[in-house]
């Protein structure tokens, strides 16, 4: 089965007539990522004109929070860490950070950097490495960076590495793919790699691959599109994608496609979302899939645009294919 | 969405779909809109929190709802709530996202809520200094305690239980002796051996517990050996044993101990000559006694092992074999 773009282009362009359908409305709380990651899915498969660019900027802009000085999920949620920073890629995706009150978004995410390093997603306080990942990934996109406290980050996702090479949510928690990603990208981002005990974690990410090979994020769970991106991203970070057989994944990915209707889902045969399709795609990319544009596994946003802003760290992805075998 | 079947449904089924939902959806958005329009007013009464009550019932996820229902508390009736009637509130709250929690148990909001109920239980009933001030506290972070280990009963794996377990076990007003943890970890092992959540946990307590001096270190790593020998024998293919395992050899381990330990990875390898784990760890234990112990051992007859082995490994799990490649290439660095 080859990756049917067309098909997934136009699955993208329908979810937002889905009105009808109680589930939109269930998702509303995950809209502004939901957009992010149609769109980038869109960007990777080379058909970001998919979508009208003039309309989603308008809904990003009616997600602004003007009493936090964030962005919440939709019009009239809360502002929260997760969904300003899909706002602020949406915009750099879409070229239109001049929309974006700068100074009052900066000083919103500092203000949610923690005494021990790590960030709150919003003001009621909880804690995650995945909002200082967040934290960290969108002030180097909006070039404040230095805003924030950078060693105390760094030896909070020291305290949360384990055993196992791996990372978790908080100090003390169990190693989990998606945890290892936002740690990875955040020490990627501080520039401090070194951290990672590099051959303990690539065997751990390399152990993630069942024998269908789908990836899974810990040890004996089920296998599922999106850690091909959790695990794929931190390999090529950590420049070790070979550690893993990239035609088995290639193939479950591709086997996790909705061939009438379009999208990918977590597995095959179950019900597809953006948010696996996104993953899919994005994990299809770092396995050089053919006519697939290149993502950077960092920011999880095109490369040539992360290159462009001069923000491209180490990273490598599998080099790009020009037929599918 | 994660682990839900596709149904290849007829246009028909679809507009029957639609239809049904239809009814739903305006009693959504209606009872969405008039809670978000009470919240734009900060209306902070107790009439608001029934509503956040029943949106929230149908939509757990709603974060800004969550948000909104503290506020309502914080702001409109804990200042003019007596401690008795504010406990008596966040009882109630505890008690209503513990039903979200037993359907939802991986929305993360939930557990959120909980914890901030936990950490605004005021004191009492007695008066400050004096014994029982803080026994609503003590009461609802035992409870919770209960319902969470309950919530482990059924998903063993659950990592959001499991890091409720951790931040109640290390907030609780009256803290259990932490060698208890030892024993509930121990109790999730035995009844199974795959779960690596509870060898993690087991890890991190017996950390902390041989830095603090609480138990003899060798010790009590001896007794872990014990246990883990009988684990890798009942299941040599389960992974969380040899990262167990790896983690109990560490970086510094003696010389003799760490060759008792490839001996009994090698007695078991006769018996399982296919066994990834098995040969996998015998080639992290060789190179370590290459790296850490040279002198005392043959680097030659060492190395020819490890590479044979990577060349069974290469076979046996075909998926890796750039890694093992990688590593035998490297053996002659080291
Ligand atoms: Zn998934």
């Amino acid at each position: 089965m080859a990756l049917d773009i067309p098909l997934h282009v136009q699955y993208i362009q329908n979810l937002g007539q889905s009105h009808d359908e109680l589930a939109y409305h269930l998702t509303a709380h995950l809209r502004l990522n939901a957009v992010y990651w149609g769109l980038a899915a869109l960007c990777t498969m080379g058909h970001k004109e998919a979508l009208d660019r003039e309309e989603m900027i308008q809904f990003v802009m009616s997600c602004w929070d003007e009493e936090a000085g964030g962005f919440g999920a939709h019009p009239d949620h809360d502002a929260h860490l997760l969904s300003t920073l899909s706002a602020i890629q949406i915009l750099i995706m879409q070229d239109a950070l001049d929309k974006l009150d700068i100074p009052r978004v900066v000083s919103f995410i500092v203000s949610l950097q923690q005494p021990s390093g790590v960030f709150a997603g919003d003001t009621f306080g909880e804690i995650d490495t995945r909002f200082l990942a967040c934290g960290s990934m969108a002030l180097s996109l909006l070039g404040h960076l230095d805003k924030m406290n950078k060693e105390k980050a760094v030896e909070y996702i020291q305290r949360c590495k384990n055993f196992d090479g791996g990372f978790g949510s908080c100090v003390g928690a169990e190693s989990h793919s998606a945890q290892v990603f936002v740690c990875v990208a955040a020490l990627a981002i501080l520039d401090r790699l070194d951290v990672v005990d590099t051959d303990t974690l690539s065997w751990w990410l390399s152990e993630r691959q069942q024998p269908s090979g789908g990836l899974n994020g810990r040890p004996q769970k089920l296998e599922d599109v999106c850690y091909s991106f959790w695990v794929l991203s931190a390999l090529s970070i950590l420049n070790k994608l070979d550690y893993i057989d990239s035609d088995k994944l290639t193939a479950f990915i591709l086997s996790a496609q909705d061939p009438e209707g379009g999208g990918i889902a977590d597995r095959p045969g179950n019900m597809v979302d953006v948010f696996h399709t996104h993953f899919g795609v994005a994990g299809l990319s770092l396995l050089g899939y053919p006519n697939l544009q290149d993502l950077d596994p960092v920011y999880c946003m095109p490369a040539d645009l992360i290159t462009r802003m001069g923000l491209r760290k180490g990273w490598k992805a599998l080099p790009r294919r020009t037929t599918t075998i | 969405m994660h682990g839900i079947k596709r149904t290849r449904l007829t246009q028909e089924d679809i507009q029957a779909k639609k239809q049904r939902e239809q009814t739903k959806i305006t009693e959504y958005l209606a009872l969405t809109e008039q809670v978000l329009s009470r919240k734009k007013h900060k209306d902070w009464s107790e009439d608001a929190l029934g509503l956040t009550s029943k949106l929230l019932q149908v939509n757990p996820e709603f974060y800004t709802v969550w948000n909104y229902r503290r506020n309502i508390l914080l702001q409109g009736l804990f200042p003019r709530g007596t401690p008795e009637q504010n406990n008596q509130l966040l009882v109630v709250e505890l008690t209503m996202t513990m039903g979200a929690l037993k359907s939802h148990p991986k929305v993360y909001w939930i557990w959120n809520h909980r914890r901030w109920c936990l950490e605004n239980i005021p004191n009492g009933p007695g008066e400050a200094q004096e014994d029982g001030a803080d026994g609503w506290k003590k009461s609802a972070w035992d409870k919770d305690l209960f319902v969470v280990e309950q919530m482990l009963d059924v998903d063993s794996r659950n990592f959001h239980a499991w890091n409720y377990r951790r931040y109640i076990l290390s907030n609780m007003p009256k803290p259990r002796p932490e060698k208890t943890e030892l024993t509930y970890t121990k109790q999730k092992i035995l009844s199974n051996f795959s779960n690596f959540s509870a060898w993690h946990q087991r890890s991190k307590v017996l950390s902390s517990l041989w830095a603090s001096g609480k138990l003899g270190e060798s010790k009590s790593k001896e007794n872990e050996f014990k246990l883990i020998r009988d684990a890798m024998y009942t299941d040599p293919h389960d992974q969380s044993v040899w990262m167990y395992h790896r983690w109990l050899v560490g970086n510094d381990i003696s010389q003799e101990v760490l060759e008792r330990e490839i001996e009994t990875i090698q007695e078991l390898l006769a018996e399982q000559p296919d066994s990834k784990w098995c040969l996998e760890s015998l080639v992290h234990y060789k190179r370590m006694q290459l790296k850490n112990h040279k002198e005392k051992v043959d680097t030659q007859v060492l190395t020819g092992e490890c590479q044979r082995f990577l060349a069974h490994l290469g076979e046996l799990d075909p998926m890796r074999s750039r890694r093992y490649e990688k590593i035998a290439s490297q053996l002659n660095t080291i």
